[in-house]
């Protein structure tokens, strides 16, 4: 593994340190979030049902269309018109949150829905990103 | 064999990706500059008929009280999903040429697996499933041949969106493509043609290619003896008629260094310049890229880049200004690029382009330099043409634009991970 030290800067402002150059890591992060680039894309969890598995309101979620599908996968599908996250028991077609204040929902005639991809990873903000703050409404 | 894959209307398709609503409503794409129409889905089709071309102002009730959803284009976005699509149209063959955002060719030296038809099938299903974008694939064994059957299969549904021609299906393939449709003859040509009793594409097919070259042209002739299934079309000859221009080429040895990364960006820049003056556009938004093949694990390092002018330009010098600028930031050390390339994705008629007093002949580049720089800082068109005017109606324009949600972390897609709201 190769890891190059990013040199600390002096804290001298108008001179700018040649290691300025190099202000992401080489090592890229999208290697082990990432397993399908063509079919991965990302959100942002709103709400707080699915604490239980890890994801909390303000989290980024890293969605795969083209992960492997098994039961009991974390999904994001469309249903009636907006986008949701959910445990999704695929046999009994119906979605969880892992959590007894949630309902859960059952999969009926009628109902608009889409698998839209399973959620692979997802990042979970242990300190706020002030990147990020300002999506948060 | 060659396929063609292309995007059924591509704009109106990429709007509904990340917004369930446009699904059910039916969506219209609007550009930028003239607010015409440039792309409806079916279902806006069937509540509307065919409104594409025609400036939005004169439909905007009617579009209105039908409940279509209205979208400006959103060139990032479809930039970055045709990126994706173009990606996994190269699995399946190293020979792949983009002609455009939404069309790619693929030229097969060997047979696959199974038959082509299944081989359609499977590019339409994964493509559906990694993008969400509804593609047709048409094979044939010429180029013009696989844009007839590409046409085809958009035509007739009960096809599957696939359709493979050879000698069995030819003729009624080609008796339902109108003169006009076939590549390389245009409207002008078609009424030549038609005068001759020429009126569809199996018609011409059978003309001596040897008199339809003393009649017309070397081109005409060319076309005539695609469409008999002699392949004598050079990749470079053919030209989109799509709105954009590409140009791109795989690397003969992998690229490593920056200097030959953006040596080649430079030179697409103004292959792609070059081309538009020679059709007369003018280029409001280019893209840069490149890509590394495969990792071993199946990971591809790529980066698009985009840049727009504020001053529509087909000046090789802005593009190659903008394609070095983008080679920065594409570059990385390590990446053994595999394909580089550059697209006009936004062009503007030279002619109609109204020139304003930034952009008098002995424009200082500083002067357009900093009002890129202005409208980085503040917003597109925070300084915009004064001869514009302020049209009241078109400061919806923006507001009618999709967020990007591939290309911006505050624009991600919001998922509701609160009780499930019932009907």
């Amino acid at each position: 593994m190769n890891i190059i030290p990013i040199k600390a800067q002096a804290g001298i402002t108008g001179f700018e340190s040649p290691a300025s150059e190099y202000q992401t890591l080489p090592m890229s992060l999208d290697e082990i979030l990432i397993d399908h680039p063509t079919a991965t894309f990302v959100g942002l969890a709103v709400g707080d049902s699915m604490t239980s598995h890890g994801i909390f309101d303000g989290d980024v979620l890293i969605v795969d269309r083209a992960a492997r599908q098994a039961n009991m996968d974390i999904i994001v599908a469309t249903l009636n018109g907006v986008f949701m996250c959910k445990l999704y028991d695929r046999q009994k077609q119906c979605l969880l949150s892992g959590s007894d204040i949630y309902k859960t929902y059952q999969l009926k005639e009628g109902d608009e829905f889409l698998e839209e991809g399973i959620v692979i990873r997802s990042v979970r903000n242990h300190r706020q990103s002030t990147k990020l703050a300002k999506c948060l409404r | 064999m060659f396929a063609l894959v292309d995007v059924n209307s591509m704009y109106a398709s990429c709007e509904k990706i990340f917004d369930p609503l446009a699904r059910r409503t039916g969506v219209i794409v609007l550009s930028n500059n003239d607010g015409c129409v440039v792309a409806m889905c079916k279902l806006a089709k069937a509540k509307l008929g065919n409104v594409k071309f025609q400036p939005y102002f004169k439909i905007s009730k009617q579009v209105e009280a039908s409940g279509v959803i209205v979208r400006s284009s959103n060139y990032e976005l479809y930039s970055d999903l045709s990126a994706s699509i173009m990606d996994i149209l190269s699995r399946y063959s190293p020979e792949q040429h983009i002609y455009s955002i939404d069309e790619s060719f693929l030229r097969f030296q060997t047979q696959p697996k199974e038959n082509w038809w299944h081989l359609g099938k499977e590019i339409r299903r994964v493509i559906w499933q990694e993008v969400r974008l509804p593609v047709c694939v048409g094979m044939g064994p010429t180029a013009t041949l696989a844009k007839a059957a590409n046409h085809f299969a958009k035509k007739n549904r009960d096809t599957g969106g696939v359709c493979v021609i050879d000698k069995q299906n030819i003729m009624a393939a080609l008796q339902g493509m109108a003169i006009e449709d076939v590549w390389g003859i245009g409207s002008r040509l078609g009424k030549k043609l038609r005068v001759m009793a020429i009126d569809d594409a199996w018609k011409l097919s059978q003309q001596p290619a040897k008199l339809m070259r003393q009649q017309f042209s070397v081109n005409i002739e060319r076309t005539v003896r695609e469409l008999q299934g002699e392949s004598c079309l050079a990749w470079d000859e053919v030209r989109s008629p799509k709105q954009q221009i590409f140009s791109t080429r795989a690397f003969g040895e992998k690229v490593t260094d920056y200097a030959s990364l953006e040596q080649s960006l430079v030179m697409h820049g103004e292959k792609v310049a070059k081309k538009a003056r020679k059709q007369g556009s003018l280029i409001k938004m280019m893209v840069a890229f490149a890509h590394s093949s495969p990792f071993s694990d199946g990971q591809i390092y790529r980066r698009n880049i985009h840049h727009g002018f504020f001053d529509a330009t087909a000046d090789s010098r802005d593009l190659a200004i903008a394609a070095s600028a983008a080679a920065k930031q594409i570059y990385r050390p390590g990446v053994l690029f595999h394909k580089s390339g550059v697209g006009a994705i936004e062009l503007v008629d030279g002619a109609m382009y109204q020139q304003d007093m930034f952009s008098a002949q002995g424009r200082d580049p500083r002067v357009m330099a900093a009002l890129d720089t202005i409208n980085q800082r503040f917003g597109p068109d925070s300084l915009s043409l004064a001869a514009k005017g302020i049209q009241g109606k078109w400061q919806m324009r923006r507001e009618m634009k999709s967020p990007n949600y591939t290309s911006s972390w505050l624009d991600m897609v919001r998922i509701n991970c609160s009780n499930i709201i019932t009907k």
